[in-house]
């Protein structure tokens, strides 16, 4: 029981948490580029966190489901149908055998995600079943889904007992230009004034060679004191490099883990999910938080995802609101609905 | 007491620098650090990623004690215990130094002003530290403490060379795992794999390990490639000085 890739969209991908535990040989974790979009997919399925569903790129899938299984779907609005009609994104469906599934352009971001209750059924390398792209290997074959594909469904351990009943609020749609939120360093010295000035200042656009490797600005040169090249050291999510072109790279989930570049700053935690859903000719601007405010920033969102998830989880659930939203005349309005 | 700065990176990940340059003195005190933490094994603190200078630590800090890591690195750099350091080994890796798996082998030979066994001996005579692992995975940065050959990078880099090339400059020389661009020449190919998804342990090499090439000829080269395919192929390796 699983479902059949009709048509793939552009790059459609098997993602779990990551893998970690290989940088030290040169491997990067890979993972969801939204991981907080990705958690909430699984929470609301029942799943762990972590646990593998798929990452859909700026034009989504059709899958035409052949078992029953609980779904939701979550991150970049691709105008969701189930078998032709609307279907809402940030809670549990259910589907049956036969259903179709079809997911459009995205109105707003760049990736989504559709969580299956268990998971599904691709081999797990090295601990993880996320797809590298770059290095193909994990997740479906080491590769983007293809048409004609078919992934099966691991069985849940514990599926959820009112899937009907388990809803998380809808984000709000993410505007063209983000503040995205660093910590400088650690090569910021390497930089002049101005060139400081100019990064933490002006707005770069997202460029066209973006992929889940980086994200590749574009904007006003930021200037080096004297080249952008340093002796090799580590990489992490987030990681700003700078090289003496003056264009920062944000490195993402299949970044390199070691590289030669200057780096002006890393991108916080809880922002990264931002850069994720960034697509070609966003803006972002940056601006400096200290270390303990950015772990302040992510304790609350862990917190917030507990509470969402204790409030899924717990007996009281129908008592819990559901959320809507609705459009009349051309506008949106967001509605929670809750029992009193 | 080692002279070292403590970074933040991010709100994940901590680096501690050492000195600003590529020698196995300061690479040994990344190594020494990378163990002394390994050995600590502290709650929340994640992947330890060792580099030329610096040891990238990574930490959840849902979970991770930042006043307990700090004192341990604290502690772990002010009495550096270079004797707990693992035992050096030295890995063999067979290369054909032979026609298309050289390609510029010739080239090499005439900016050297030397002949095609002198390259090949040079090469092969002596071992290459292997510094770090990064770029692709199992890429080893290796490099020896002398300077065999004084050519550098090619004018026009390769967009696309195979994977198992053996590439060098200066006193570089790196195992290429998987096809990718390149700039460096290409002096040989290994029939082994620096990293093979079908093993349990995919990577051949570790960070403070030493690599010693072996010339092979071409019926080696398939013979080995063969075990290779069928996942039969071990690279003999031992302790260095101790052959």
């Amino acid at each position: 029981m699983g479902f059949l890739v009709e048509n793939p969209g552009v790059l459609t991908t098997v993602q779990d948490e990551g893998r970690y535990g290989y940088e030290r040989f040169g491997m990067s974790p890979s993972g969801p580029m939204d991981s907080r979009a990705f958690h909430i997919a699984n929470i609301l399925v029942g799943n762990p966190w972590g646990e593998s569903a798929l990452e859909v790129t700026v034009l989504g899938p059709s899958l035409r489901f052949d078992g029953d299984a609980i779904i939701a779907l979550t991150g970049a609005n691709m105008s969701p149908r189930l078998n032709g009609a609307p279907c809402p994104m940030y809670r549990a469906l259910t589907v049956k055998a036969g259903d179709l599934l079809q997911l459009g352009a995205a109105r707003q971001g760049c990736r989504g995600y559709i969580a299956v209750s268990g998971g599904l059924d691709v081999p797990l390398v090295m601990g993880s079943r996320s797809t590298a792209l770059k290095n193909r290997v994990g997740g479906f074959q080491g590769r983007k889904l293809e048409k004609g594909d078919h992934l099966s469904f691991r069985s849940p351990a514990k599926p959820p007992v009112h899937p009907e009943l388990r809803a998380a609020p809808i984000p709000a749609p993410q505007e063209k230009e983000v503040l995205i939120r660093v910590i400088p360093g650690p090569q910021d010295d390497a930089f002049t004034r101005e060139g400081l000035e100019c990064f933490f200042s002006r707005s770069y656009t997202v460029s066209r060679d973006s992929d889940r490797m980086g994200c590749r600005l574009e904007g006003p040169v930021i200037a080096h004191k004297t080249d952008g090249n340093i002796i090799s050291d580590g990489i992490v999510a987030g990681s700003i490099q700078v090289p003496t072109s003056g264009q920062p790279i944000i490195m993402l989930a299949e970044r390199q883990t070691t590289g030669g570049y200057t780096k002006i700053a890393t991108v916080i935690t809880v922002d990264l999910p931002i850069v994720g859903q960034c697509k070609a000719g966003d803006t972002i601007r940056f601006q400096a938080v200290t270390v303990p405010e950015a772990h302040r920033l992510l304790r609350e969102q862990d917190k917030e995802l507990r509470a969402l998830q204790a409030r899924l989880d717990s007996p009281s659930c129908p008592a819990s609101p559901s959320f809507y939203r609705i459009t009349v005349n051309g506008k949106v309005y967001e509605l929670s609905v809750q029992r009193v | 007491m080692s002279n070292c700065t403590l970074r933040w990176i991010g709100d994940q990940a901590l680096s501690v620098e050492f000195e600003n340059e590529i020698s196995i003195q300061v690479n040994q005190k990344v190594r020494s650090l990378r163990h002394a933490l390994e050995r600590k094994a502290l709650p929340g603190v994640g992947e330890l990623v060792p580099t030329y200078r610096a040891l990238m630590i990574h930490y959840d800090p849902l979970r991770a004690d930042l006043d307990a890591l700090t004192a341990a690195i604290d502690d772990a750099t002010a009495h550096p215990d270079t004797d707990e350091l693992p035992k050096a080994i030295v890995t063999e890796i067979p290369v054909l130094y032979e026609g298309e798996y050289a390609l510029d082998l010739e080239e090499i030979a005439r900016l050297e002003n030397r002949t095609v066994e002198d390259i090949i001996r040079i090469h092969s005579q002596s071992d290459y530290y292997v510094y770090m692992l990064g770029f692709s995975p199992g890429h080893p940065y290796t490099a020896r403490f002398e300077n065999p050959f004084s050519f550098k990078r090619r004018s026009e880099p390769r967009v696309r060379i195979p994977g198992g090339s053996i590439v060098v400059q200066l006193a570089l020389s790196d195992i290429i795992p998987f096809d990718q661009p390149c700039g460096w020449n290409i002096i040989g190919t290994t029939p082994i794999l620096a990293c093979d998804y079908r093993r349990e342990n995919p990577f051949l090499l570790q960070a403070g390990q030493w690599i010693r090439h072996v010339p092979i000829d071409r019926a080696e080269f398939l013979d080995i490639r063969r075990q290779v395919e069928l996942g039969e192929y071990r690279c003999r390796q031992y302790e260095r000085g101790k052959q």
